[in-house]
């Protein structure tokens, strides 16, 4: 069976509150997955990234749009009628029935005959690495084993889709990154097209092809990880996917060759040839951390700080720079054999004009 | 460092303020409607909860408050005006007040000595099983094993210490019997609570210096404060309802509520003086119910603490006292195994204390002319077992899951039989349907009803736990799978609940072979009951024959508990859900 993909059409979901009446959970949003593409929506809790995913489900109906599942308009169908597979952030193993009752639950109801069933739950749960846990039952099985269950009860269907709704989070540390790798390789094993929902910016970039960014029920900007890491469209996004030194500069020349701004009393020529910005106007700019480098007080150029702390974490030292009235975080790897600064040190700062962004500005 | 910037619960887009409450009734209304099974469901089930529960209430009201077709204080007056009545009402008091105070100090050691004092698995089985046996033996067991013991004839008072002319009856043989029936719901009602106190939190009070008794005195006690008010109203409301124990015990010179109530109709063929006291002890019960449920649930503690903390050994308790603690717990174990080994010894001899030949003779009354009551009792059992077991997971079911107009007040109305005292039910019972239109008194039909209107609750309760543990994204997880809401309600609803109905089913049974407050007004010439039979031997004296009733139900409960929680035990194994205890609440 060949990957169908989604389209989101001008989605909108509506909940009536007690409080403070009607409100929206998801606003207007609009999204294509492709055929076998692995896409994540990422935002913090309360954004509609959820409930964006359970409308795909079919869970949640929406007040308004449409949802297409291939070819197919689904938004006025059951969940029971969409033919996907979707893995609850708690699982939701039925606790009465065994592993392989659980597995077979879906097979049972197309009514497939009894060696069928045997049959392809025996080839699920292998591919799960689950065989000989037929007979177990939820209560038994450890974290990891009941998500895998959960992961082959959902796909043993043969699902047109693959919906995660936080499927690691409540796994430890170590398992959730093992766990994300095996996800993705069956994702691309089995060439299923995948909507995967966290709050983890780490999990996401690991795990999908293309984000989405949700933010107060719409979706703020799409692309892969690299994408948005390098170009983020707007200060939430710039702070929520990794670290972020958000700055105040001022626009001295702006041409074809870029954007010539003023940054801490320094002149730095920004290759940003799509920026639209007039000279003399303040811009808001994006700098991360590890793009800072960071030398010692007599070497030269670069902005004069003196270090606030320092934080040594063997592979890199994260340090808090105080520049005049700002406190700058910046990242310095490998200083072991670079060396480090110690707090209250006079330090120099260069900014590479190449790891700066200026972020389109926002009314 | 990840989320900057990551605003949790951002506030979504508002819309209109005051869009409310109003709006969401009426989209409950249309939903509802669009649902015919579910609004003749319910419709049904008001019927039924109207005619069996709220019609006799407010036929007692009427009983009570109107005469003539008016208004009146008068009967109310003229119960308080009657010095004996106006005792028996100030003597309920006491006596419940003093139950809830003795019954709490030993469910409170009980609770303590088994959660607290490391004990092994043995002693607190120990410790589980004598508690247990009063909690399912018919409620006059005790009364009846202290008259053996105490009584004017009895085994210790007259036999051993050789006292004549001993009166056991009064106050004190009555709180002694009522402790050691109800003292088990103080234990059950403290032990959850004692053994949820985290020992870190004592352990850290210990690091700061203080002595055990005092991380005893200001970390464990001012913990358990909310239960130990539970418990004390638990024992109170259970005091004042019991009917059967005074009956035995408290003698004329100590009337109280439900035996005088009893009294007026039976023996007086007062029916409306009956109903006027059965009124007045409808206050207080009202106020105990309202105090537990509003206030003393509300005030639990809940232990703060981020994740379980590492296994710590529990070191409130010296050691020297451990021995002093165990011993207290065990010497009152002892105390009841005794009484329920006199029991069934009483049902083995021709005469207690007279002629202590062995003879089946009891037992074979009981199975002749005794016949009738159990084959009565075991029908109405019988039939009230699968209507209260059914009834209990539809309506748990209904409140749990389904949104319809009235759905609290459907929840109320279902516990109000099963909160009041038993005396009040059945008096109200036997106003309401003593007349035309529905002339219900003296058939099985009234005693089932009242059973199950009663006893239910229990069911209704555990199916509603159980189906707020099982969360909806079980439900939605078979609907992704592609089954329709029938087959999802078949295959995943029903066994997930079905636990609720054998632990409600369980409760039915069981109060249907013990109880006797509410249904004493409602047997008839066609239709006894066990319980009532012990009651009419224990008033002809005929000790051998009581006991034998009383060992026989004792057996049937037992082996119906086995049973069931056999049952039970085998879900459990499959399901993550438990049902702690099926006499809980």
């Amino acid at each position: 069976m060949s990957a169908v993909g989604i389209r989101i059409d001008g989605v909108s979901k509506r909940f009536l509150h007690r409080v403070k009446g009607e409100v929206y959970a998801v606003r207007d949003v609009s999204l294509t997955v492709q055929p076998a593409e692995f896409l994540t929506l990422l935002g913090p809790s309360g954004c509609g990234k959820t409930t964006t995913l359970r409308m795909i489900a079919g869970f949640e109906q929406p007040n308004s749009g449409r949802i297409f599942i291939g070819e197919q308009d689904v938004t006025g169908l059951m969940a029971n009628q969409r033919n996907i597979g979707f893995v609850f952030q708690n699982y939701a193993l039925f606790p009465h029935l065994s592993v392989f009752e659980n597995v077979a639950y879906g097979l049972r109801v197309q009514r497939k005959s009894e060696g069928d069933i045997a049959r392809v739950v025996g080839d699920v749960l292998a591919l799960v690495g689950l065989q000989g846990y037929e007979r177990q039952f939820p209560n038994q099985l450890s974290g990891g084993e009941q998500q895998r269950v959960a992961l082959a009860r959902a796909i043993v269907i043969r699902p047109r889709v693959l919906l995660f709704d936080e499927p690691l989070s409540n796994l430890d540390a170590k398992l959730r990154v093992h766990m994300r790798g095996e996800l993705r390789e069956l994702q691309k094993r089995l060439s299923i097209t995948a909507v995967y929902v966290t709050h983890d910016q780490e999990e996401a970039m690991a795990i999908s092809d293309r984000i989405a960014v949700m933010h107060q029920g719409a979706i703020v900007q799409e692309g892969t990880a690299e994408d948005l890491y390098r170009c983020p469209s707007s200060e939430f996004v710039a702070q929520f996917i990794g670290r972020t030194n958000l700055l105040t500069a001022r626009v001295l020349a702006a041409g074809a060759t870029g954007v010539e701004i003023e940054l801490a009393g320094q002149r730095i020529r920004v290759p940003d040839e799509t920026a639209r910005v007039a000279i003399g106007e303040t811009v808001r700019v994006v700098v991360r951390p590890e793009v800072i480098d960071v030398h010692p007080a007599d070497s030269g150029s670069g902005i004069l700080g003196s270090i606030v702390s320092r934080t040594f974490l063997g592979e890199k030292a994260e340090y808090q720079v105080q520049v005049g009235a700002e406190i700058l975080q910046v990242t310095s790897y490998d200083p072991v054999r670079r060396g480090t600064f110690a707090p209250g040190q006079q330090v120099r700062l260069s900014f590479p004009a190449e790891g700066i962004q200026l972020l389109p500005g926002e009314a | 460092m990840r989320g900057w910037g990551a605003g949790e619960d951002q506030p979504l887009i508002r819309l209109g303020d005051s869009m409310n409450a109003a709006t969401a009734w009426l989209a409950e209304w249309r939903r509802t409607l669009r649902d015919p099974a579910l609004s003749i469901t319910v419709l049904v089930l008001w019927a039924l909860l109207g005619l069996f529960i709220l019609f006799p209430l407010v036929k007692l009201s009427a009983w009570t408050f109107v005469d003539g077709g008016h208004f009146t204080l008068a009967n109310l007056q003229a119960i308080f005006q009657d010095p004996n009545h106006r005792q028996a009402f100030w003597n309920s008091l006491l006596l419940a007040a003093l139950v809830g105070l003795c019954g709490t100090t030993l469910g409170f050691l009980y609770a303590f000595t088994a959660v607290r004092t490391n004990l092994s698995r043995a002693w607190i089985t120990i410790l589980d099983a004598a508690s247990l046996l009063p909690l399912i033996s018919p409620p006059f067991t005790t009364a009846i094993a202290t008259i053996l013991s105490f009584g004017p004839r009895g085994l210790i008072t007259y036999h051993i210490l050789g006292i004549k002319g001993f009166t056991i009856y009064g106050l004190y043989s009555t709180l002694f019997s009522e402790t050691l029936t109800y003292f088990p719901i103080a234990y059950l009602t403290l032990k959850p609570i004692l053994a949820a106190i985290d020992p870190n939190v004592e352990d850290m009070a210990f690091s700061l210096g203080s002595s055990r008794w005092r991380v005893f005195r200001t970390v464990t006690l001012p913990l358990t404060i909310p239960g130990l008010a539970n418990a004390f109203l638990l024992l109170f409301a259970a005091s004042l309802a019991d009917f059967a124990t005074p009956l035995i015990l408290a003698g004329n010179n100590f009337p109280v509520l439900p035996t005088q109530a009893y009294l007026q109709i039976t023996g007086l063929f007062d029916m409306k003086g009956g109903a006027v006291l059965s009124f007045v002890l409808l206050v207080p019960a009202l106020v105990v119910y309202l105090l537990q449920r509003y206030w003393v649930s509300r005030r639990y503690y809940v232990t703060v603490t981020g994740k379980v903390g590492a296994q710590t050994t529990i070191k409130s308790v010296a050691p020297w006292a451990r021995s002093p603690l165990l011993g207290a717990c065990l010497l009152v174990a002892a105390g009841i195994l005794y009484f329920y080994v006199l029991l069934f010894y009483t049902s083995v001899v021709v005469a207690l204390g007279a002629n202590h030949a062995w003879t089946w003779q009891h037992y074979q009354v009981v199975f002749t002319a005794g016949l009738r009551a159990i084959h009565d009792t075991l029908i109405i059992a019988g039939a009230g077992m699968p209507l209260g077991g059914l009834y209990g997971i539809l309506v748990g079911y209904l409140v749990a899951k389904k949104i319809f107009p009235g759905r609290q007040a459907m929840e109320i109305v279902s516990m109000i039989n099963y909160s009041l005292p038993g005396t009040i039910v059945g008096i109200a019972y036997l106003m309401a349907f003593n007349d035309p239109p529905l002339v219900l008194t003296g058939t099985a039909f009234i005693i089932v009803a009242c059973y199950v209107f009663r006893y239910s609750p229990t069911g209704i309760r555990a199916t509603v736990a159980l189906l707020q543990q099982i969360d909806p994204s079980i439900e939605e997880a078979s609907e992704g799978l592609g089954a329709g809401s029938r087959t999802t309600f078949r295959r995943i609803t029903i066994p997930l609940i079905l636990p609720a109905f054998f632990a409600g089913l369980g409760v039915v049974f069981i109060r249907s072979m013990t109880a006797i407050s509410a249904t004493i007004f409602l047997v008839s010439i066609n239709w006894t009951l066990i319980t009532v039979r012990i009651l009419e031997d224990m008033t002809t004296l005929d000790l051998g024959s009581a006991a034998a009733f009383s060992v026989l139900v004792v057996v049937i409960v037992f082996v119906v508990i086995a049973l069931i929680s056999g049952l039970l035990r085998r879900f459990r194994a499959h399901g993550a859900v438990e049902i702690t205890s099926i006499l809980g609440g």
